[in-house]
């Protein structure tokens, strides 16, 4: 069998976990080869082996049939494997030529020269219409360019084998379609791809085969035409999920949050916000959807204060908060679960009690003319981390640090929640999680607005966008450009609003 | 065993330890080296430290400690709220010239407060020179280390500037200040009965590493820059003005470190500062001071007495021909070995792991941590 | 006009160090290493080279050549005492703040300490017989012979050596495009194949390089022994690093803004008109200080160092 790739046995360690297995992958020649898996189920991981980044513990790597040892992405590179990292790779402040030629650059007696580079990026940008300004700075163009640029990169180190790590993620709808074109592209011409995905919809629509891993084991490859997205999900979750959440239709009452006219500058760019108006009523949930960096960060920032709101007006039950205080928006009623969870939501050195208490330490129950009452902390922090199923090493006393992903999510909702607010702001509150805590959290946010709060969701998530949301409002450069009903809109609609190619009215 | 290892505080303990015995070690290396026949009683010499000389030498240690604890405190405090207090040696002069100002000058107030009163004009005088550093980096973002390098120099301008121009504060024949009138001598509460040369200084600097570990621990000004000093973004969304923090930070601080100008200046041993460009040294030696203590209060008291004992048996260790130097030597090795420390408690609390397969979480951040594994 | 001639003359001496050290700064801050033993590097490198010339001076007819071999040896022993903070920061990942710290502690008593134990005393003596009078043809220049070429020493001009290279190296190089880039997104070069470790050891030892080169410049033309001491003046450089914004010329702009500010305040008595003025000297001691007290004030809001400076690179994390 002419398998390009293959990776058998590989096992991976590092310090306290096996992250790959014993895993075995064959990627045919030509062949656009899926690697499922939940978020920590060891597909990067692997996929860093192949590359070099990482040297297994076990197993051994295959190139077309010869057993090959690959110590760093150099090794990888003369192979003919290339890789588009989730994370860019890209240095901001350089061009996007002098990222394509880093690692490879033309010398002349140490000097760069840049002349050969120039007219083979031009030359491979036109054949495969992948459009980039090759003396832009990488700061000053759009993720979409970006990830072009990541492509050209290996293209441009003649590589053969493309490793694809969650390309999706940041892009419209529609440029995943001129994406999964690309892809076919490359394998018709006999290039072969990996692709790491947990999105089942893609690997429908352009993988030949998947190979699912859970938890670092190998759990199958399977003919994707012959799947259905229900197997696949239960290959890579281990049990069967139901993909649907129970929702009871909203039933709106008082409005809560009123945003009127706002706008939010960004130095030296145009405005981050741009004259946006929406409210958020008792008891319901409405989602602003978007592209990542389409303002979503600021509006939410503006509104909970971490940011300064430039004009216009913001007012919670009927009080005007622009110009409070951070801690007076937080105490009149507005929660907030924040996007960046290791940057804004915890203090990772602090222990999980002192975080529990983060926005309520100086609380007559908790502190006492100056002096923190650690008893009744205490006593709290036990009370939540019951009542929320908060898992960590030592209880109310284990650093935060230590905890793992969900459970600090958890721990920041439990917080939120249990301020009992009014309006509840929670920004991708289950990015990087597992299906079982995505689903405990989506639980949560339901019944919160089952309580009659006010949910205002921000997602890049499209499903939890349809799924979650009692109406959507979509973003698009700093400005809403529609309003849809999830029960009446489709995907692609909302793609087409979110890259700014359908506009609306939103009332 | 493993227990043990598993406490954040001995491991703490351990990587200090560790990075003082190899410290010493490349002290009695350095010590062999430069006269071999002597080598063993020098070294020896430096353990013994202030013990060698029995009560005095107690009496010694003791009066060394007293500025650097307080130094020491200064930069632990910083560090504990995310900054590098490297300014101590200015804010240390400031507060020695205020207490011998007040000191000298204002024996108008009565013999029992005249020494306190001294003792807080150092505390406002070292406050003060710690706000431009904290209003800087609160306001304008720039880096505290260059800032209060550069106090460091205009307070040591100001003071040599200053002194000459006070009258009777002046000794021009000697260029160095007047000795203090009894008035504003710290009273020695009966430790001169215990350790000769010691004197109430040391008790302040004790009460003050007590009021410090109060604040840092006990209070919600403590959590609140504790906080800041950990994560300065969440700070914010938690609503703490973390900017009135910093410089709050910075000001006690150079309160600390006043204070121990006026402690050590104060102490009637008739030590008196010396009109010269050069800066405090007491200043810098509370980074050490602050580093071996782990920034914790209880630690710096320890490493302040630890590091006082080595500088007073390194004093001793010239009667053999050695030179003190050697003490700023070791120090700066047990500095430098516990930048590890953070190494070598993982490395301990790695094998206290063994080879058990726990799940530790790996972050799946897409946005400051690594990637999905 | 002797006067300026004079200025200009003098500044280049307080100048020059300061440029040295900071482009010296700023090659580890761009690979990603925050280097605060530059102070300490300059002692060391002044001790060594100092001490070379103290040794060998006599040995040698041509007193240039000794200063030129003296600067090499300042450079190794700064390259070699900035390897145990390299390996420190890069390999140990300590924090970087520390380990400098303890460099700059035991720079000074180590110095002190040999010093005594070889002669007895702790400043080293040497012969300054290293002044250029006049340079051959292009001293007889009019103005600029006088500005540039007069009274002068070699190291001036090896100065400015150092800022053309450095700036070819950086900007032009295939080593300085990677070098650049550890020092902003160390994964790119690490997934490009290229080994961050590397690149970061040759930015902490170019740094002890010329931070040692640093030191022997700055004693030479202001005095005739070494005391275990450069007044600050790594530190100094530091700050001329963030005045500079990480960038050669315009580091070049704040080496000699603050070397001529410290040049008034050390010649002030020998120029008549601000004699005049009777101001004490305390005003001239830290108007270099002030001056770069308010020009980081308004510099540091958008000052942008180096994103990934200061942090060790774990590969583990990416």
């Amino acid at each position: 069998m002419d398998y390009v790739v293959e990776m058998c046995n590989i096992t991976k360690e590092f310090p306290g976990i096996i992250a790959n297995d014993n895993i075995t992958l064959q990627l045919k020649k030509g062949e656009i080869h899926a690697l499922l898996g939940e978020n920590g189920a060891g597909k990067s991981t692997l996929m860093s082996v192949l590359f070099g980044l990482y040297r297994p513990e076990k197993g051994s790597i295959k190139i077309n049939g010869e057993v090959v040892h690959i110590k760093d992405p150099n090794d990888a590179n003369h192979h003919g494997i290339g890789m588009v990292h989730q994370h860019f790779q890209l240095v901001h402040n350089f061009t996007v030529l002098e990222n394509i030629v880093l690692g490879v650059e033309d010398t002349d007696h140490g000097f760069l020269s840049m002349k050969k580079a120039r007219k083979k990026v031009e030359e491979l940008s036109k054949k495969y219409h992948l459009n980039v300004d090759i003396d832009a700075y990488i700061s000053n163009i759009t993720v979409g360019m970006q990830q072009r640029v990541e492509i050209l990169k290996m293209l441009y180190r003649d590589n053969d084998i493309l490793i694809f790590d969650e390309p999706t993620a940041v892009l419209t709808p529609q440029e995943i379609t001129e994406l999964m074109k690309i892809m076919k592209g490359f394998a018709n011409e006999g290039k072969s791809i990996l692709f790491i995905t947990h999105k089942l919809n893609e690997i429908k629509e352009v993988a030949d085969r998947c190979t699912v891993l859970r938890k670092g084991k190998y759990i199958g490859t399977i003919d994707v035409s012959k799947a259905s997205k229900e197997e696949m999900s239960e290959m890579m979750v281990g049990r069967k999920i139901d993909l649907h959440l129970n929702k009871t239709v909203s039933n709106p009452k008082e409005t809560v949050l009123e945003v009127k006219d706002l706008i939010v500058e960004k130095k030296g760019h145009k405005n981050a916000i741009n004259n946006v108006s929406f409210n958020v009523r008792e008891g319901e949930i409405v989602c602003i959807a978007g592209i990542d960096g389409n303002g979503q960060s600021e509006l939410v920032y503006a509104l909970t204060g971490i940011m300064p709101i430039t004009s216009g007006e913001v007012i919670l039950k009927g009080e005007a908060i622009s110009k409070t205080k951070i801690r007076k928006r937080n105490t009149a009623g507005l929660g907030h679960i924040p996007e960046d969870r290791h940057r804004y939501g915890l203090i990772l050195d602090f222990p999980l009690s002192y975080n529990l208490v983060l926005q309520r330490y100086f609380e007559q129950n908790f502190s006492k003319t100056g002096f923190l009452k650690f008893k009744n902390i205490k006593e709290y922090s036990d009370k939540l981390i019951k009542k929320y199923d908060i898992r960590s090493g030592q209880g109310a006393k284990t650093i935060a640090r230590s905890m793992s992903g969900g459970n600090q999510q958890k721990a920041i909702i439990a917080r939120e929640l249990d301020r009992n607010p009014d309006c509840l702001i929670a920004v991708q509150p289950t990015r990087g999680l597992d299906v079982g805590a995505i689903q405990y959290i989506h639980h949560q946010i339901i019944e919160a607005r089952d309580n009659g709060k006010a949910v205002l969701l921000v997602s890049l998530e499209l499903d939890e966008v349809m799924e979650l949301s009692d109406r959507i409002l979509v973003i698009y450069e700093g400005e809403l450009v529609g309003e849809l009903n999830p029960k009446e809109t489709s995907e692609q609609e909302l793609g087409l609003y979110m890259s700014g190619s359908k506009r609306g009215v939103v009332s | 065993m493993k227990k043990l290892i598993k406490n954040e505080n001995i491991l703490g303990f351990a990587s200090s330890l560790i990075a003082v015995i190899i410290g010493l070690l490349f002290g009695a290396i350095i010590i062999y080296i430069a006269n071999p026949n002597v080598a063993f009683k020098g070294l020896s010499t430096l353990i013994q430290g202030g013990f060698k000389t029995g009560a005095k030498g107690i009496g010694q240690t003791l009066f060394n400690a007293t500025p650097i604890i307080m130094t020491g405190l200064s930069v632990g405090f910083a560090f504990k709220t995310g900054l590098f207090n490297i300014g101590t040696p200015g804010q240390f002069v400031m507060g020695a010239f205020a207490a011998i100002y007040v000191g000298v000058k204002w024996t108008f107030l009565p013999s029992s407060i005249h020494w306190l009163v001294a003792i807080l004009a150092a505390m406002i005088a070292g406050g003060i020179w710690a706000i431009i550093p904290g209003l800087m980096k609160a306001y304008l973002n720039t880096n505290e280390v260059i800032v209060c390098i550069i106090m460091n120099y205009i307070g040591m301008y100001t003071v040599n500037y200053l002194i000459p121009l006070s009258g009777n504060v002046y000794n021009s024949m000697k260029n160095q200040t007047s000795y203090l009138p009894s008035s504003a001598i710290i009273p020695d509460f009966g430790l001169n009965n215990l350790f000769p040369g010691a004197n109430g200084g040391i008790i302040f600097a004790v009460i003050f590493v007590i009021i410090v570990h109060i604040i840092l621990n006990k209070t919600t000004f403590g959590y609140e820059l504790k906080a800041c000093g950990f994560n300065k973004d969440a700070s914010k969304y938690a609503g703490i003005n973390d900017k009135k923090n910093i410089v709050l930070a910075m000001v006690i601080a150079g309160c600390l470190a006043g204070i121990g100008g006026a402690l050590v200046y104060q102490s009637g041993a008739g030590k008196c500062l010396s009109v010269v460009d050069e800066l405090a040294a007491e200043g810098f030696n509370g980074i050490p001071v602050a580093l071996l203590g782990l920034s914790n209060p209880l630690g710096v008291l320890v490493a302040g007495l630890f590091i006082a004992h080595l500088n007073v048996g390194g004093f001793n260790m010239q009667i053999y021909g050695f030179i003190p130097e050697i003490v700023s030597i070791i120090t700066s090795c047990i500095i430098y070995f516990s930048a590890f420390s953070m190494l070598i408690r993982l490395f301990l609390s790695s094998k206290s792991r063994g080879h058990k397969k726990e799940i530790v979480p790996i972050e799946t951040e897409p946005v400051n941590e690594g990637g999905s594994v | 006009m002797s006067q300026l001639y004079f200025l200009v003359q003098q500044t280049m001496f307080f100048a020059i160090p300061l440029l040295i050290v900071a482009l010296g700064g700023m090659f580890s801050e761009k690979s990603g290493v925050v280097n605060i033993a530059l102070e300490g590097i300059m002692i060391i490198g002044a001790f060594f080279g100092i001490g070379f010339i103290h040794y060998f001076q006599t040995s040698f007819s041509n007193q240039q050549l000794v200063l030129l071999l003296a600067v090499l040896v300042s450079g190794i022993a700064g390259m070699i005492f900035s390897l145990i903070h390299a390996f420190a920061a890069i390999h140990l990942k300590a924090d970087q703040t520390i380990s400098g710290t303890a460099l700059n502690i035991f720079a000074p008593a180590f110095c002190i300490f040999t010093a005594r134990m070889i002669q007895a005393t702790q400043q080293v003596e040497f012969k300054n017989t290293f002044r250029i009078k006049s340079v051959p043809i292009l001293g007889d220049i009019p103005v600029i012979g006088e500005l540039l070429f007069k009274n002068t020493y070699l190291t001036t001009y090896l100065g400015f050596a150092i800022l053309v290279i450095s700036t070819i190296v950086i900007y032009k190089t295939r080593f300085g495009l990677r070098l650049r880039a550890s020092g902003e997104l160390p994964q790119a070069v690490d997934s490009a194949g290229v080994s961050v470790y590397k690149i970061r050891y040759f930015g902490v030892l170019i740094s002890g390089f010329l931070a040692g080169i640093g030191g022997l410049v700055f004693v030479v033309p202001t005095s005739t022994n070494f005391n275990a001491t450069v007044a600050g003046y790594g530190f100094l450089a530091i700050a001329v690093l963030i005045f500079g914004q990480w960038r050669p010329i315009r580091i070049l702009f704040a080496a000699f803004f603050f070397g001529f500010m410290k040049t008034i305040a050390s010649t002030y008595s020998g120029i008549p008109f601000l004699m005049a003025l009777g101001i004490p000297s305390y005003y001239y001691k830290i108007t270099p200080y002030v001056a770069t007290l308010i020009v980081l004030a308004f510099v540091s809001k958008n000052a942008a160092g180096p994103r990934a400076s200061g942090e060790p690179y774990d590969k583990g994390k990416r």
